[in-house]
């Protein structure tokens, strides 16, 4: 099932490949937002030593596991925001007489090139910061530096599958929902604490991002006002998990089609 | 000019058809406005030296580069790239208005939406944080001055950008990469009096200046008087230079164009 799986992606990226021009115009445009987010942050690091007991390079970690998590949501799973789409037009119907699960042909039903140069990046990123932070390395804690980014990136991709399968409600043509909650990363990319109550309620409980880098890297780092919220996050990623696949098959049952 | 007045008309009645969409386009400035407030807010609150900019300050600042961002939306330059993509650009050609008129009528047309939900989100922002700081007089003409130049400039840069979908395929890329470029040089993350010496000279100097420092600027008081004439002055010069560039541009890209079936 798995080996399908990357064979339809790779079908997709050998037509991407085609248009080769393309390719490096997405590729560019990747690593130039996470230069400009360097850029940034050190203009902002040069003035201040710590936000709110935050240092420079574990913001950079923030924004790498960000970048991560929303790169493996792009290259392995873009075709989740073509769901709307393919409801508005009734074009799962195809999905639904293949002898395969139905939510793996529609994530896998197109490829992100974008979340390749993402991933690289952002594993720079994340792998030049931890080099400059002071972490105290053990087996355990090794285990958990990689558990917890695998759980960050499943809860991203979780919630990106659960908010486009409101598409099955609202079945307008474009995932609305589904951008304006992705859009929300836009905050989560910066430690939790700087937020007033109800942004924090809202990362935390309602869309909860923090748990993709403000709690994970917490815990790694042993920073913020309770770090070990951190270990929460294969439960939240569990859960979204299964929020995610409830959400698409109950709307599943409600797709009826486009007719003709 | 009957023309270009209609295209105005239909880009209002579009943005107000699809107003979902259209609000939603201003989700991702939105949030970037709100992370920003955060993240100053505390970096000012924590920050001793004097030299900087105050919280006051900043709020205005960034309230201008937030305006920045959404007036002249996603809407106008996704129409003008698909157009072009899928061939849709002959019909465009064949009307008797001159193009790149045409898609500033359309901009100018939906510009007042925008400015609506920014006075709105100005608004929202003055009543929790409280007032920003307002310049008298002679700066206060030049920053509306300012903000109205915001407008032809940020259309460029945008029509610009809109006119590499004659040679690729991918917008989606040359706007995310117009993004970060626009968000660095023109002050709208940082100020530039935070970057590095010769950064912050190459961004006051290039196009994007005039997209969120020189109105900021002005608003808080940093730049006034001459100076703050001759920021405009600069701000107008690349309004004027980008206008017939964008011209001469448009003779080439043109020829690039292959329509294919009818």
């Amino acid at each position: 099932m798995v080996r399908l799986y990357f064979r339809f992606l790779g079908l997709h990226l050998r037509a991407l490949l085609e248009y080769q021009s393309d390719f490096w115009v997405m590729a560019a445009a990747t690593v130039l937002i996470q230069v400009v987010n360097l850029v940034f942050l050190s203009a902002v690091f040069a003035r201040i030593p710590t936000l709110r007991g935050w240092s420079f390079w574990a913001v950079v970690a923030m924004f790498a596991l960000m970048a991560i998590a929303e790169g493996v949501g792009s290259f392995f799973f873009e075709g989740t925001w073509r769901l709307s789409e393919s409801i508005n037009q009734g074009s799962l119907d195809y999905a639904l007489v293949r002898p395969y699960p139905v939510v793996l042909q529609v994530t896998s039903a197109e490829i992100g090139i974008n979340g390749l140069t993402n991933i690289i990046t952002g594993g720079a990123m994340l792998a030049t910061a931890l080099a400059h932070l002071d972490v105290r390395w053990s087996v355990g804690l090794v285990l958990l530096a990689v558990v917890l980014p695998v759980c960050a990136v499943m809860i991203k991709v979780s919630v990106n599958l659960a908010t486009n399968s409101i598409s099955f409600w609202l079945a307008g043509p474009s995932p609305l929902f589904a951008m304006a909650v992705h859009q929300v990363g836009e905050l989560a990319r910066y430690p939790l604490s700087i937020f007033p109550t109800a942004l924090k309620a809202t990362l935390g409980l309602v869309v909860p991002f923090a748990f993709i880098t403000t709690f994970p890297l917490g815990f790694l780092l042993g920073t913020g006002s309770s770090p070990w919220l951190g270990l929460l996050t294969p439960l939240v990623a569990a859960y979204c998990v299964a929020l995610a696949l409830v959400a698409f098959s109950r709307g599943l049952r409600r797709y009826e089609s486009a007719g003709n | 000019m009957r023309g270009y007045r209609a295209l105005a008309r239909i880009s209002a009645k579009n943005a107000l058809t699809y107003r979902l969409e259209f609000a939603f386009a201003l989700f991702g400035v939105l949030f970037q406005f709100v992370a920003l407030l955060a993240v100053w807010r505390v970096l000012l609150a924590d920050s001793t030296t004097g030299t900087g900019f105050t919280w006051p300050q900043m709020r205005g600042y960034l309230l201008v580069a937030f305006a920045s961002g959404a007036v002249v939306g996603l809407f106008a330059d996704f129409r003008m790239s698909f157009r072009i993509r899928s061939g849709l650009v002959a019909l465009d050609l064949i009307k008797p208005v001159r193009y790149q008129e045409a898609r500033f009528a359309e901009v100018l047309g939906g510009v007042w939406i925008e400015v609506l939900v920014v006075l709105l989100v100005g608004g929202v922002t003055v009543l929790v944080a409280g007032a920003p700081t307002w310049p008298g007089g002679a700066e206060l003409a030049l920053f509306t001055a300012s903000m109205v130049l915001l407008i032809p400039l940020k259309f460029l840069v945008v029509y610009l950008c809109g006119l590499a979908s004659f040679w690729t395929q991918n917008y989606v890329g040359v706007q995310w990469a117009r993004i970060a470029i626009v968000n660095l040089f023109s002050g709208a993350l940082v100020p530039l009096a935070y970057l590095p010496g010769w950064l912050a000279s190459v961004a006051a100097w290039s196009p994007f200046a005039g997209m969120t420092s020189t109105p900021g600027l002005i608003l808080i008081g940093r730049a006034t008087g001459a100076q703050a004439a001759f920021l405009v002055a600069v701000q107008l010069g690349w309004v004027v230079v980008l206008w017939f560039g964008a011209k001469l541009l448009w003779r080439t890209a043109v020829r690039q164009l292959t329509v294919n079936g009818g």
